[in-house]
């Protein structure tokens, strides 16, 4: 199954084929009937539509209800500068789509803040708002008569630059913009951009960890999302001529969101392909478009449960989030690293000294950190020890900004960190690892490590969708980098397997090889070693003696006496939320104070 | 004066309605944290199903027995194909959209069985000329009677949550389902129930409200249940006492400006309520404070 | 009289515990000690129900109850207290009592045995009206065993009850169970981390590592060869 699927997204995505179906539609629109070149611009506008979801539902993993309001934001304000201020439809387009881009950014502030059901209810609160609007304005947009005569092939009243267009040039030029569209959109997907989205989607914490602002990759996607709605919005105003707000009422938003799920979200090619079937189906299928509404229903009803990832699930490979252009690029670099050289030819920068001052943390009546201060130096590896229960987890949360601290200070070379936010402090240098390794699942190990390198790359959003040279060739750079990272946790035969299909693992060494490519100072492993095998441990044991020696501040969390032993410099031992022990481990061993907490009075009284 | 107090006793009225739509929400929300999309079109389909009864002969109150018994019947299949399935998934957007689906497929049967267009529907209990009056304003008796049933129960459902062991167990399934397994509670039966619940009190819902309209269409209900939501996220989710004040206070607020301003901001004004509630205190107004220790 | 036959338990790729067998006696107190991971905690949910078995049997008092669901297991006759102290946090500690008590075998009077309760643990009648997570770990643990006993059951499972908890809270603890122990005639499981205590108040031990018994005896003798402390040291 999985061959017939790499095939046939092998054919559907070959970019020969594709450019001579675009050249044919293009040059076989003048023998069509009037009726198919009409019901192809709707297959393009509703390909558009529909890619808005998919980035913003898709992708994001926002929910909206109320898409309608921002494709209608873009055909009325297109048709209203067409129309009343006889603006060309050259700038009448552009316009209503930034326009619906606005409307989308503002969105993003309520929106972004509330997830789930609740924004199931705003955006569909948004789109109802939005049809009361258009229903009511009636000087601007003319109520619930609607808006019409708006220049439009269809009536031979297009004339941009005062040529007059027909119905097969307007077609022409909205097929090149559909094909523009989808390919920025396959760009962006496969930049820092849409892994950035993906990852606040799957794991927002494991996002804010690496560096990735929440807020605002949110904000981004609704703004895209908007222009891309709008866009549609702007050219079915000028190839329908009239707009009603029955077209842009809570059906439409419904009808979108369908052909998104069922072509499968996070798919490109899977919209493309359910655009084409439900815009054809309604004009083919006279039962169709008598039970529409019922098929609408029940395939939301079921679809999701049924066949969560739609028709490019069940068809397609699964999308790959890394320009194969930078992946090509790095290929072509000859490869020097070995694993010995890679921890010399990798910079790391100094690891500095992390200073815990007098940490408390309070959670209602329960004191879970009591005045807790270790330092912690580069170069060193520090074990973090205590019963389940003591505060350990708490403290490396309270370090790496999850949780605010009640009271003390935390710093990290001579800098003030405490109480910032997550994806600040891993900005400063300071990445921790998680229990539960927060890794996407539908990712594969590289792309998991090439999130890692999320706040390291600088090439700007606008390069990478446009896939300018800069953009690939800082991308190459940091898939070369991971390449060597990989070498040194020698991960490379799993590279391009995702971690969903690895053993358990394979996972936690994903988790600290991410980590590790965003060139961290100082580094907090949690549990790393739970749930590994003797030789998966020793795996590990080697990696972190790696970093040691690369200069790196290393604090450990773990329970295996004998990994820690020969791993280890210091250990720190927490007790109840207190540190009850500080020095080396053969130290720590025939200290009543930890013996009794380990062990129980009775015990120690015996020792 | 007369128009404030006509505004606000017109805004009490059909608060009560958002109220009791509210109510109908919450029970859901109680169980499994989730809400019926699909909560209007059940409202909508009981009245339609009882028109179509009365019209075959059927006594009035057979009708509504029979109405009520195939929308619980609903709520069953709701919880059971859409809900649960969607739940097991670790992806919060599938029970949304099922339910919507559900409430969709729901609206585009009863066009197809009824027609699409609106029909008579008959005054059950008090006619639509039956009033009281407050203050010298006539009151319709028909809104004290929806009125009048959202506070019976709001009384209900507070002292069956807080008394009784099934309502403290209601409340133990919502928070940690399998520590209410372990303890001996049939969390399914639970769930189940509350989902039979939660349709029976769509309907009920359904039918005194489409008496006060006169008619009902298929797509009848979709905004009540937006309204019901924001009444529910005012007052605080899951709160039934919330529910009522923040239905209230919706329906008063919503008069107010709509009589002031424009009729048509009514609608919209609910959803800028919403995005400054969720944006200043996301927990509603009687939230219970989480005793979490995260 | 509790019986493991063989018992299998994954979730989703990861083996839990890879068949284990074990037979405990009807009044008898088991110890289940392991390291973290070592499959201390799926075995004691597999047992009330609330893990999926993958193979194996479940046997209770001569009857198989491996296709039981949870809830129907717990009327029979099982309490479990769980890991990481779960609790009704959002209710007070009588109410948790009461919960407890009214949907279990109920063979006492209410007001007795929350008499009984706060005889033995008097903090929690000062707390008797405080929402339970607003309760110490200790007063916690305290109410979740009470939650578990106060419904008479015939099989008590507990998850790590000394978890996190300072040693003379630790021996309050384990002097209520073993109280409950001799006055109830009840099996008892005890899933352990600290190997010395559990094997203390115990009969019998097993030694769980990644899934699997390695070590099994008589706790007298599992403690006098120094497992404990060769347990601690190894994971300490």
């Amino acid at each position: 199954m999985t061959r017939f699927r790499n095939a046939l997204t092998a054919l559907v995505t070959n970019p020969y084929l594709l450019a001579a179906i675009v050249v044919a539609l293009a040059l076989g629109a003048d023998w069509m009937s009037a009726g198919t070149v009409h019901i192809l611009s709707f297959v393009m506008i509703s390909i558009i539509f529909a890619l808005s979801i998919n980035l913003l539902t898709g992708l994001a993993g926002q929910i909206s209800l109320g898409h309608a309001g921002l494709f209608g934001m873009g055909a009325y304000v297109t048709g209203i500068l067409a129309k009343t201020y006889g603006i060309s439809v050259v700038v009448s387009v552009p316009v209503g789509m930034f326009a619906a881009g606005l409307v989308g950014y503002l969105l993003s502030f309520p929106a972004g803040r509330v997830r789930d059901v609740y924004l199931a209810m705003m955006t569909l609160g948004f789109g109802m708002i939005f049809f009361e609007i258009v229903r009511e304005w009636n000087d601007v947009t003319g109520g619930m008569m609607g808006l019409s005569g708006v220049p439009s092939p269809t009536l031979r009243t297009l004339k941009p630059f005062g040529v007059r267009i027909n119905e097969v040039w307007f077609f022409r030029a909205i097929l090149l913009v559909t094909v523009l569209t989808i390919w920025i959109m396959r760009n962006v997907t496969q930049s820092r951009t849409g892994r950035a989205f993906f990852a606040i989607h799957h794991s927002e914490v494991a996002a804010g960890s690496l560096g990735i602002s929440r807020t605002g990759t949110k904000r981004l996607a609704y703004v895209l999302s908007g222009l891309l709605a709008g866009l549609a919005g702007a050219l079915y105003a000028h190839l329908v001529g009239y707009l009603g707000p029955d077209s842009f009422s809570l059906n439409r938003s419904i009808e979108v969101l369908v052909i998104a799920i069922v072509g499968g979200l996070g798919s490109i090619a899977g919209q493309v392909i359910s655009a084409t079937i439900f815009t054809f189906l309604p004009e083919t299928l006279q039962v169709f478009s008598e039970y529409q509404f019922i098929v609408y229903g029940v395939i939301l009803t079921f679809s999701l449960i049924v066949l969560p990832r739609g028709i490019a699930g069940l068809l397609l490979a699964p999308p790959r989030f890394i320009q194969p252009r930078a992946l090509r690029e790095m290929r072509k670099e000859p490869r020097k690293a070995e694993i010995g050289e890679a921890a010399k030819t990798q910079p790391a920068e100094a690891g500095g000294v992390l200073t815990v001052k007098k940490l408390t943390k309070n959670f209602g009546g329960l004191t879970a950190l009591d005045n807790v201060s270790l330092e912690l130096k580069p170069g060193r590896i520090t074990a973090l020890v205590g019963p389940n229960g003591s505060g350990k987890s708490t403290l490396v949360n309270v370090i790496s900004g999850l949780y605010q601290p009640s009271d003390g200070r935390v710093e990290f070379k001579g800098q003030d960190i405490t109480g910032l936010p997550d994806h600040r402090i891993a900005q400063a240098g300071v990445v921790r690892t998680f229990q539960d390794p927060r890794l996407v699942p539908n990712f594969t190990v590289r792309e998991n490590l090439l999130l890692g390198a999320h706040r390291l790359m600088t090439h700007s959003g606008f390069g990478s969708a446009l896939a300018l040279p800069r953009a690939i060739h800082e991308e190459a750079e940091f898939l070369t980098r991971i390449d060597k990272v990989m070498d040194l946790t020698e991960l490379t035969p799993t590279a391009d397997q995702t971690i969903e299909s690895l053993p358990y693992g394979y996972r936690r060494l994903a988790e600290v090889a991410r980590a590790l490519v965003a060139q961290p100072s100082a580094i907090l492993l949690d549990e790393p070693a739970a749930g590994l095998s003797e030789v998966e441990m020793e795996h590990l044991a080697r990696i972190i003696r790696r970093m040691k020696d690369m200069g790196l501040t290393i604090m450990l969390i773990d329970h295996h006496m004998d990994f820690l032993a020969e791993l280890v410099d210091d250990v720190v031992v927490l007790d109840s939320g207190r540190v009850i022990y500080r020095g080396t481990i053969e130290g720590m061993r025939s200290d009543r104070t930890v013996i009794s907490a380990y062990l129980g009075e009775e015990e120690a009284v015996n020792a | 004066m007369n128009i404030f107090l006509s505004l606000v006793l017109a805004g009490v009225s059909v608060g009560s309605v958002y109220a009791l739509v509210a109510l109908g929400l919450n029970v859901t929300f109680w169980t499994t944290k989730t809400l019926n999309f699909g909560h209007g079109s059940l409202m909508m389909f009981c009245a339609m199903l009882l028109v179509f009864f009365a019209s075959q002969g059927l006594a009035m109150a057979g009708a509504a027995i029979l109405s009520l018994l195939i929308v619980a019947v609903l709520g069953m299949f709701i919880e059971r194909f859409t809900v649960r399935p969607a739940l097991k998934g670790n992806n919060s957007m599938g029970w949304v959209v099922s339910t919507l689906g559900f409430g969709i497929v729901l609206q585009g049967v009863a066009a197809k069985l009824f027609g699409s267009q609106a029909v008579a529907f008959p005054s059950l209990i008090f006619g639509s000329d039956d009033f009281i009056t407050v203050f010298g304003l006539y009151v319709s008796l028909q809104y004290l009677l929806v009125l009048g049933l959202s506070i019976f129960l709001v009384v209900v459902l507070e002292c069956f949550l807080r008394f009784t062991r099934w309502g403290q167990a209601v409340r133990a399934v919502s928070h940690d389902p399998e520590l209410g397994r372990v303890n001996g509670m049939p969390v399914n039966a639970i769930v189940i129930g509350s989902f039979i619940l939660s349709a029976l009190l769509a309907g009920a819902a359904g039918l005194l409200v489409s008496q006060i309209g006169g008619t009902v269409d298929p797509a009848f209900g979709f905004n009540l249940v937006l309204f019901g939501f924001v009444a529910a996220v005012v007052g605080g989710m899951g709160s039934s006492i919330g529910a009522l004040i923040g239905g209230i206070a919706l329906g008063v607020l919503s008069k107010l400006i709509g009589g002031y301003i424009s009729s048509a901001a009514e609608q919209p004004v609910a959803f800028a309520i919403l995005m400054l509630m969720l944006a200043l205190r996301p927990n509603g107004l009687f939230a219970q404070a989480e005793a979490t220790k995260a | 009289m509790l019986e493991l036959r063989d018992v299998k338990v994954s979730y989703g790729a990861v083996e839990a515990v890879r068949g284990v067998s074990i037979t405990a006696r009807a009044g008898t107190t088991t110890a289940i000690l392991g390291a973290n991971g070592a499959g201390k905690s799926s075995l004691l949910r597999v047992i009330s129900g609330i893990a999926p078995l993958r193979g194996g049997t479940i046997i209770l008092n001569a009857q198989d109850v491996s296709k039981i669901p949870a809830e129907r297991r717990a009327k029979l006759g099982l309490a479990h207290a769980m890991e990481g102290r779960r609790l009704f946090r959002q209710l007070t500690v009588e109410e948790n009592l009461r919960l407890a008590w009214s949907f279990g075998a109920r063979k006492t009077d209410l007001a007795d045995a929350i008499a009984d309760i706060y005889q033995r643990f008097p903090i929690l009648r000062e707390k008797a009206k405080v929402q339970a997570g607003y309760l110490s770990g200790g007063q916690q643990q305290m109410v979740i065993l009470s939650c578990a006993t106060i419904r008479d059951p015939s099989y008590l499972l507990l998850d790590e009850p000394s978890l996190g908890l300072a040693p003379i809270i630790v021996t309050q603890i384990y002097e209520f169970i073993t109280g409950y122990a001799r006055r109830s005639g009840a099996t008892v499981i005890i899933a352990e981390q600290m190997a010395s205590l559990a094997l203390k108040v115990s009969d019998q031990g097993y030694v769980l590592r990644r899934g699997r018994i390695v070590l099994e005896g008589e706790s007298r003798k599992l403690l006098a060869d120094g497992v404990a402390n060769a347990l601690s040291a190894s994971y300490l």
